[in-house]
Formats: structure tokens, C-alpha cells, sequence
């Protein structure tokens, strides 16, 4: 069975880069473009992974790590943040707000599917 | 005394002789691989150790009918030399009739006007023992030729060819 | 990546306008913590996405601006004036980087120089911890650490599950980095009253031998450095399971540790040992070193052989291939397995020592060109003229017999372009060309085939001319049509010379006739375009080897032909009657239309026609043309042998080859074929 993985981010192309490269790697993927999408998606589906970028606009990324944490059946699923090496002092923002880990952008498909290594399999 | 070999062979009822000089060897007859497109009177070609030999139907050079391969039908492999270059090439004749040594004295010159054949191909003549005539031919010349047959084309070569017999 | 790339132009220009929208608001309210949120949330998304699809200098650039503005959000810079003006001008900035397709660069660098200048102007005079502004850091990885053992403690907080991690995830991609032995300890799990379900009781010890370094190794844990405890030691610098004698020191023994002093004193031990030998045998070898150090010097450069040799060589494969088709065919008549399996795998060893012998045969076209450079240089004095040559793809290889074939050819058409080709110094300043001339030798590689052409920036050829020297030579009728290749292929006609004088260098009565004929005798061809007053182009094409063929068997009644491989595109079954029906040769199979030889026809031959033929496709330019045989045989490795001067006239067949039982197979030239049959039938 196909791990499904949600990705929520506000630019598209980041949405696609992403989506493109796990599909490829066998994943199946869901995308949101802000955090109010990325609720709707969590009701009713067996997500296996949360990728979501920090800032957003309506709901930035911590507070949608920490809704996804208080969602029934959500307290164990990992969830990675998409970061810049300069925003890294926010990691630990993100780790008490109930992440995983995270993956530092620029990244190229490999980065992303080690640090997806990391907590699925 | 200066003696030269030659070796006479029979196409239809006629001798001809080559110098030995020309004869690489004799060969029995093989399957011959026919080249399309090509005249009637070129054969193809057969496996000769390994090289790739052309066969010649020298009767047909000569305006006489195709060959029939009968049991004594061999190929003469010569060594010819056409337009400068040395090519080797197997001739079809009906059989091979001897190996014979012969002073420059005893040959004939060649037949002239109204002879059955183009001069310039026929080296010299003589006559066997038992009173047969033999042309002996110069084989370069008959293969630099680009001509099809080398019968006399003109009127004489139908005289000639009236006369069945050269004498 | 080209449409991604596209989404994000799309994206990015979108975002400046909305970041324009959100400067000229921040304008009036430079105060308004959202508006700062929003344009730093666009710099950050810019940077983002310039990084991923190939804008790095937007991401540079961007990641300053992010800089600037990550201080206005802490409060340790406020917006005034001049961090508008330059985010306005940044944004025209980050456009003109956007869509700048290489020939604005130098207008960029200054600008953005510019704009550094006035970014750190505002940053200098503010104290901000963030003085390292600029470059992305890139993550270096070490790629040629050395192998070394490391010593690994993993012990997870009882929590450590709590934000996801799964920490076997992290064992396994650990051992993932090398050879390893793993401890478990299972005595942190507490009473069965006290176990609560989703805590970590379990720790690990890990012995791992691994060349990717201690920070790959840190990495794994990057996640989880504070919902554990990882100790990590580097124990040898050396992969210790290599080791003799380590084997029981690395018994797992859960619950229990490594005994590491032990195997690391075993490790130091071996090591100092291994280093002792090593020493020894470089004493003992430097003698030898030496030797092969001046063995290797001195026959990196190959050998020489007497071209004889590998004559004699060539010769030898070519009769074991022969032997070796004989061999196949008396091994298939006696189906015996075990022949058949022998003859096999001999072949397989003949294929492989033909294909070893061929490449020695080879010699680069280097090897003519430095004769023609000496040439050119002596003739172009010779006339007076000034002449540039030049050679391209001079390391392309030929057969040794297709390098000897064609020395002659190309002088002659070196000094048909020096002699004819070129202008005098005065005639081409005149023209308003370079007064220098130039001939260029190209060669290359094309499918099977080697491309030899020699282009001149002369005058060309006079078509005019040619066609008047043709008429006058009686080579054509006076109102004869000609196409433009018609008539400049008039030249290859035998007796025919362009030059109106007779000069020292091509003479005259020596034409491009005697070229082509020279060419076709090592089985390639020739072709000339020209232009007036650009310059003439003379092409030769020749095969890649003149001696042995992968081929396929095919049989017309009583005779066999080859057929390369290399032009054949498929294969079809066909009926006869559908030949027969088939209405200006063109065939339909499989709802393509195809034009088609019926090599009976075209031979002449008419008997035993069978019900069942084969239409074999075979390559010619960019089309598939179907040539008609009676029956395949099955692939064939064809030594080509000559088919002779005395079948020169029948050029559709490139040469003979001997088969297995003896007999003579002739070597179809499909391209020859389909040219020749094609002037009687218009494709």
C-alpha cells in the first residue's frame, strides 16, 4: 500500500516540485496550498506523512502543526516543515509545536526523500 | 632448344592452348554462385580456398554455345592481366586434352584475314601430331577485350564462320 | 524541470506585483506588523523558489532583503524611506533577474552591487548578530572521508515518540551507512504494571565501520537530538570487521556491552601491525616499483607492429570465422548438444578475438592529416595563394586499408581546392572575403559509415561552365535538362576536367572521375555541393570496416545472399500473390505503405517462386523500403572477400562471402540496390 503523504504549501511550484518527485518515488500525495485547505484533508484520510511550509498566509505552518497534533488519530503521524538554512532558530519553534523534523529548502529530490527516510517507511 | 609448355583444351570440337605460365591450376567443377545482372557469359563465382574466384563461359566468349557440364568439364584458374592489373579467373572448358612442349620454330603464325577469330587474340597455331590444329590464345588479350564476342565482327567472320574448319 | 520552471515565472511575477501592493500600503502604515509579515513572506517564498528552479542569484539576492526584513519583525529596525526605496527597486531588480536571458548580466551585477551597498549601509549601522549576510550556505559533505569503526549509544528518551519519530527508523537508516553489530537493551523496560504503551524503553549499541564520517552519522539524529541521548566514538581508523581475531569480541549479547576496550586494543594492535608490513614490502618492492613504474612509462604508448603482421592477422580471423561458420553448420547437422554448445562458445571467443584484431587495424585520420598539412602548405606557395587548413574529428579511426585507399583520393581533392577552389589573395579581397582561404577537413562518425568531407570557402563550381564542358565533351546532349546535381555530378564523369589550363598540381585528364573510382573500389561513395562564390563541399563515405559484416542469410532460389544488419529495419512474411497483385510496387502491410524491390524480377529469375515470401525493410535516407526474398536463413558473420574487378559493373553487391558448407553467398549493397532499380521504377 501506497503511503499517502499531504503536502501544503502556498506556492505551487514548490506544491508540484513536491508532488512530482514523490509520486515518482511511489508515494501517493495530496496537495494544500494553506493550512484551512490542509484541515479539510485531514478528516476522513489515512495520512501517513505532513509536509507543510512555515509561513503561509491565513494558517502558518506552526499553527497547523499543532491543529494536526490535537486532531483525533494525528498525534503520532510525522510531520516535516520545509525551512531555510537562515530560519533554522525556528526548528525548535516547530519540535515544541509537535514536528518531526524538517527539510531545508532549496532541497533537491534526494534531500527530500532522505529526510522522508527519516520517519517512513 | 628453347621449348615454352602449353596446356591444350577442347571448347565444343575445337583445341585451344594457353602457356602453362597462365595456368594457376585445374579445378573440378563446384556449385557456382551466380552474379545477377551480370553478362550471360560470366558465370559467377566459386569458392576457390578461400578467395572468391570469377568463372568464365570462354565458349560463349567465343560465340559458340553456353556450356554443358559433362563429366570432363573442368575450370582452368589463370592468372590474367587486364588493363595493367592482375586478376585471377576460372574458365569453363569441356576438357583438358595435354600438357605439351613446343620450340619457338614449330608454331604457326596466326591465321590471318578471313579467319573465324579476331587475330590479335590468337598468339600462334600449331599442329598436333595427329594433324589437329591448335590456336594458341592470348588470354590477356581476350580478357582485356570489352568486346562480348570476340568473333571477327565483320563481314569475313561470316565467311569464317561458313568455313567451318579454319584450313 | 522546464515546466516547473515556467509555473514558478508564472508564480514569481505574481508575487512581486503583490509585493509592490503590499510596499505602497506598507508606505502609509510603516508601522503595520502584517504588512512587514506579508513582504517578508514573498522575499522568503522568492528565495524558495529561486533556489529549487535555477534563479540562484534571485535567491541571493533575495535572502538579503529576507535579512533586512527579518529585523524589522524583531523589532530591531524600523521602515523608513530608504528600505522602501530599496525594496522598489529590488523588486524591478528580482524582475530583470527573472526574465534576463543572458544579455543584460553585466547591468544586473552592477545593480544589484548598488543595492548591496545600500543594504548594508542601513544593516552596518543597526548591531545585528547577523553580520554573515550573503551567501547560502551549502552543505558541504566530506566524500572522501576514510573508512573508520565507530562506537554508537542510542538511548531515546521515554517521549521520543511523541512528535512521530519512530527510532528504528533511525537505528536501521544508521546501520544503513556501513558494516555493523547491534546491542539491544531491553532492560530499560519496566513491570508490566508500570508499561505505558507508546513510551520508548529500548536503547542500542552500535559497532559500524563506515567512509561517509562522524556528521553523517550525527545526521541521521538530526531530528531527535533533544528526544535522546546519542554518544558517538570514533574507535579505529580502519573497517575493524576486517579484522582477524574480531569476530568473538562482537558476539551480540543483549543487554550486555561491547567490550570496547578489548576491541579497541585489538584494532591498535592489528593497525600497527598492518602498517609494519606495509612498510616492510614497500622496501622490499622498491625495486620492483621501479620496473613497472618504467614498463608502464614505456608501453602506454602501444607497440609497433609491421603492418604485415597484422595483415597476416586479419587474414587468420577471417579464415577461423569462416572455419567457425563450417564448424556451426556440421555442429547443427549432427545435433549434437554438446557440439553445438562448443561451437558456441567458440564463436563467441572468434566474435570477440575479430573484434579485438579490428581495432588494431584502426589508425586515426590524423595520421593523412599531417601529410595534407604539408601539402597544402607547399602548394598554396606554390600558387600563390594564401590557405588556412584545418581538420576536425582527426581522431576518428579507419580500417588501415580504408586509410590507404583514400590518401589518394583526398590529395586529389586537397588540390583541386587549392588549385581550383580557392581564389588568388586580390580575387577574394575583391569579393570581400577573408584574402585568406581556408579548406577544412571534417570527419566523422554516421551510423556505420565514416564521413570524410573537405569543404573550401573558394569560388565554387560554375555550373554554367560545367555544362559547357560537358556538351563540348559530348558527355551531354546540348539541350539536355539538368538539375543542379545533375550537373555538378557531371564532374565524376570519366574524362571530364574542369580546369581550362593544365597547372603542375592537378594536370589535366586526372578528374574527379578517377576520385570516384578509387573511392567505390574500397566500397564507398562520393557526392559534391557547391555554391557560387561560397565555397565546394566534396563528401566521402565509406564503411566503418571493409572486412567483415554482421549479416543477415536470406536465399533467392538456388543462391544465398547477405544482407547487413545494419540497414535492416524489420521483417515480414507475404504471400506471393499479394507481390504479384501489388499494383506499381507498393505494398500494404500492416496499413503502411511501402514501396518495394522484387529481387526476382529485377534478377530475372522465375523459378520455383514460392508461396510464402519475405519482405525484408531495409533503411534508405529517412524511408523503409522493402526488398522481396524467397526465404531467411538466420543471422550470419560474413568475412566480405572481394567479388573482383571482373564484377565491378555489378556495384549492388558489395562482395561475396564464404559459408559454412563451401559454397559463395553474394553481400547485397541495399542502398546500391534500391538506386539502381529506382531509375527504371520512381520510388
Amino acid at each position: 500500500m501506497a503511503k499517502t503523504i499531504l503536502i501544503v504549501d502556498d506556492s505551487e511550484s514548490i506544491r508540484e516540485v513536491v508532488n512530482f518527485t514523490l509520486q515518482n518515488a511511489g508515494f501517493d500525495v495530496i496537495a494544500a496550498g494553506n493550512g484551512k485547505e490542509a484541515q479539510v484533508f485531514l478528516d476522513g484520510r489515512n495520512i501517513d506523512l505532513v509536509i507543510t511550509d512555515l509561513h503561509m498566509p491565513e494558517m502558518d505552518g506552526i499553527e497547523l502543526i499543532k491543529y494536526i497534533r490535537a486532531t483525533a488519530g494525528y498525534a503520532r503521524v510525522p510531520i516535516l516543515f520545509l525551512t531555510t538554512e537562515s530560519q533554522l532558530a525556528k526548528k525548535i519553534e516547530a519540535k515544541d509545536a509537535g514536528a518531526t523534523g524538517w527539510i531545508i529548502k532549496p532541497f533537491v529530490p534526494a534531500k527530500l526523500l532522505a529526510a522522508i527516510g527519516k520517519v517512513i517507511r | 632448344m628453347e621449348t615454352d609448355s602449353y596446356i591444350s583444351f577442347k571448347l565444343g570440337e575445337e583445341f585451344f592452348a594457353i602457356s602453362v605460365s597462365k595456368v594457376l591450376n585445374i579445378q573440378q567443377v563446384v556449385k557456382i554462385t551466380k552474379v545477377p545482372t551480370a553478362p550471360e557469359y560470366m558465370k559467377g563465382v566459386i569458392n576457390l580456398r578461400g578467395t572468391v574466384l570469377p568463372i568464365i563461359d570462354i565458349r560463349m566468349k567465343f560465340g559458340m554455345e553456353p556450356i554443358e557440364y559433362k563429366r570432363d568439364t573442368v575450370i582452368l584458374v589463370l592468372n590474367v592481366q587486364i588493363n595493367n592489373e592482375t586478376v585471377d579467373t576460372g574458365i569453363l572448358v569441356d576438357s583438358v586434352k595435354e600438357v605439351f612442349e613446343i620450340t619457338k620454330e614449330e608454331l604457326l603464325p596466326p591465321p590471318g584475314m578471313g579467319a573465324k577469330y579476331k587475330n590479335k587474340f590468337i598468339e600462334a597455331m600449331y599442329k598436333t601430331n595427329d594433324e589437329q590444329f591448335v590456336m594458341i590464345l592470348d588470354i590477356d588479350k581476350v580478357f582485356s577485350s570489352e568486346d562480348l564476342v570476340i568473333l571477327q565482327e565483320t563481314a569475313d567472320s561470316e565467311e569464317g564462320a561458313k568455313a567451318e574448319k579454319i584450313e | 524541470m522546464d515546466n516547473f520552471q515556467k509555473k514558478f515565472l508564472e508564480e514569481a511575477s505574481d508575487l512581486i506585483s503583490r509585493l509592490e501592493q503590499s510596499l505602497l500600503e506598507l508606505e502609509q502604515n510603516m508601522n503595520d506588523p502584517d504588512l512587514v509579515d506579508g513582504v517578508f513572506r514573498i522575499m522568503h517564498s522568492l528565495k524558495g523558489g529561486g533556489g529549487m528552479f535555477g534563479f540562484e542569484n534571485v535567491s541571493n539576492y533575495t535572502h538579503k532583503l529576507e535579512n533586512l526584513y527579518d529585523l524589522v519583525r524583531q523589532k530591531k529596525l524600523k521602515v523608513n524611506r530608504e528600505i522602501l526605496d530599496i525594496t522598489f527597486e529590488s523588486a524591478d531588480h528580482i524582475t530583470s533577474m527573472l526574465n534576463d536571458d543572458g544579455s543584460q548580466t553585466s547591468q544586473i551585477v552592477a545593480n544589484e552591487a548598488i543595492l548591496q551597498r545600500r543594504i548594508d549601509a542601513i544593516l552596518s549601522g543597526k548591531p545585528s548578530e547577523k553580520e554573515e549576510v550573503g551567501h547560502i550556505v551549502e552543505t558541504t559533505t566530506d566524500s572522501d572521508e576514510v573508512v573508520a569503526t565507530y562506537y554508537i549509544k542510542v538511548k531515546p528518551f521515554e517521549s521520543i515518540q511523541n512528535n512521530g519519530t519512530n527510532p528504528f527508523f533511525l537505528i536501521d537508516e544508521l546501520v544503513g551507512l556501513g558494516p555493523h553489530k547491534v546491542n539491544v537493551f531491553y532492560n530499560g523496560i519496566p513491570d508490566l504494571e508500570n508499561f505505558v504503551f507508546d513510551k520508548t524503553y529500548i536503547s542500542w549499541e552500535i559497532i559500524l565501520a563506515t567512509e561517509q564520517g562522524e556528521q553523517a552519522i550525527q545526521d541521521v539524529f538530526i531530528f531527535v537530538e533533544d528526544d535522546c541521548e546519542v554518544k558517538v566514538e570514533k574507535i579505529a581508523d580502519a573497517d575493524i570487521f576486517k579484522f582477524d581475531g574480531i569476530e568473538p569480541l562482537l558476539q551480540c549479547q543483549h543487554d550486555f556491552s561491547f567490550d570496547i576496550a578489548k576491541i579497541k586494543s585489538l584494532a591498535e594492535t592489528t593497525i600497527s601491525l598492518e602498517k609494519a608490513k606495509k612498510e616492510q614490502n614497500k622496501l622490499e618492492n622498491a625495486g620492483d616499483e621501479h620496473i613497472k613504474k618504467f614498463s608502464r612509462e614505456s608501453t602506454i604508448s602501444g607497440i609497433r607492429v609491421d603492418s604485415e603482421k597484422i595483415d597476416t592477422l586479419m587474414n587468420l580471423v577471417s579464415e577461423l570465422i569462416t572455419t567457425q561458420a563450417g564448424l556451426n553448420l556440421y555442429a547443427e547437422n549432427n545435433k549434437s548438444p554438446e557440439l553445438i554448445s562448443i561451437a558456441e562458445s567458440l564463436e563467441n571467443i572468434s566474435r570477440q578475438l575479430r573484434d579485438t584484431a579490428f581495432s588494431i587495424t584502426l589508425i586515426p585520420i590524423d595520421y593523412l592529416v599531417m601529410r595534407f598539412r604539408r601539402l597544402i602548405r607547399d602548394l598554396s606557395r606554390e600558387v600563390g595563394k594564401e590557405i588556412a587548413f584545418e581538420a576536425r574529428g582527426a581522431e576518428t579511426e579507419l580500417d588501415k586499408t580504408l586509410i590507404e585507399g583514400i590518401t589518394e583520393p583526398l590529395m586529389h581533392i586537397l588540390r583541386n581546392s587549392i588549385d581550383h577552389g580557392i581564389e588568388t589573395a586580390e580575387e577574394r579581397v575583391a569579393k570581400g572575403k577573408n584574402p585568406e582561404g581556408k579548406i577544412i577537413l571534417q570527419a566523422y562518425y554516421s551510423g556505420s559509415q565514416v564521413v570524410i568531407a573537405v569543404t573550401d570557402d573558394g569560388k565554387g563550381m560554375d555550373l554554367a561552365k560545367i555544362r559547357k564542358k560537358a556538351i563540348d565533351k559530348g558527355l551531354i546532349k546540348p539541350d539536355a535538362q539538368l538539375s543542379a546535381k545533375e550537373t555538378t555530378d557531371l564532374i565524376f564523369v570519366p574524362g571530364f576536367s574542369t580546369s581550362d589550363k593544365v597547372t603542375s598540381i592537378s594536370g589535366r585528364g586526372v578528374g574527379m572521375d578517377v576520385v570516384k573510382r578509387k573511392v567505390s573500389d574500397i566500397r564507398g561513395t562520393v557526392s559534391v555541393s557547391t555554391e557560387k562564390d561560397e565555397g565546394t563541399t566534396i563528401t566521402i563515405k565509406l564503411p566503418l570496416t571493409l572486412s567483415i559484416i554482421d549479416g543477415m542469410l536470406v536465399r533467392i532460389y538456388d543462391t544465398d545472399y547477405i544482407i547487413p544488419l545494419s540497414v535492416i529495419d524489420t521483417i515480414f512474411a507475404v504471400e506471393h500473390e499479394k507481390i504479384k497483385s501489388a499494383y506499381n510496387n507498393i505494398i500494404n502491410i500492416e496499413g503502411v505503405q511501402y514501396p518495394f524491390y522484387y529481387l526476382r524480377e529485377e534478377f530475372g529469375i522465375e523459378e520455383d517462386i514460392p508461396e510464402k515470401e519475405e519482405i525484408i525493410m531495409v533503411k534508405y535516407e529517412d524511408k523503409r523500403i522493402g526488398i522481396v526474398v524467397d526465404s531467411i536463413t538466420g543471422e550470419y558473420q560474413a568475412v566480405l572477400k572481394p567479388l573482383g574487378k571482373l564484377y565491378r559493373q555489378q556495384d549492388i553487391f558489395s562482395g561475396a562471402s564464404i559459408l559454412g558448407d563451401g559454397t559463395v553467398a553474394l553481400v547485397l549493397d541495399t542502398h546500391k540496390v534500391i538506386n539502381q532499380f529506382t531509375k527504371y521504377n520512381e520510388i
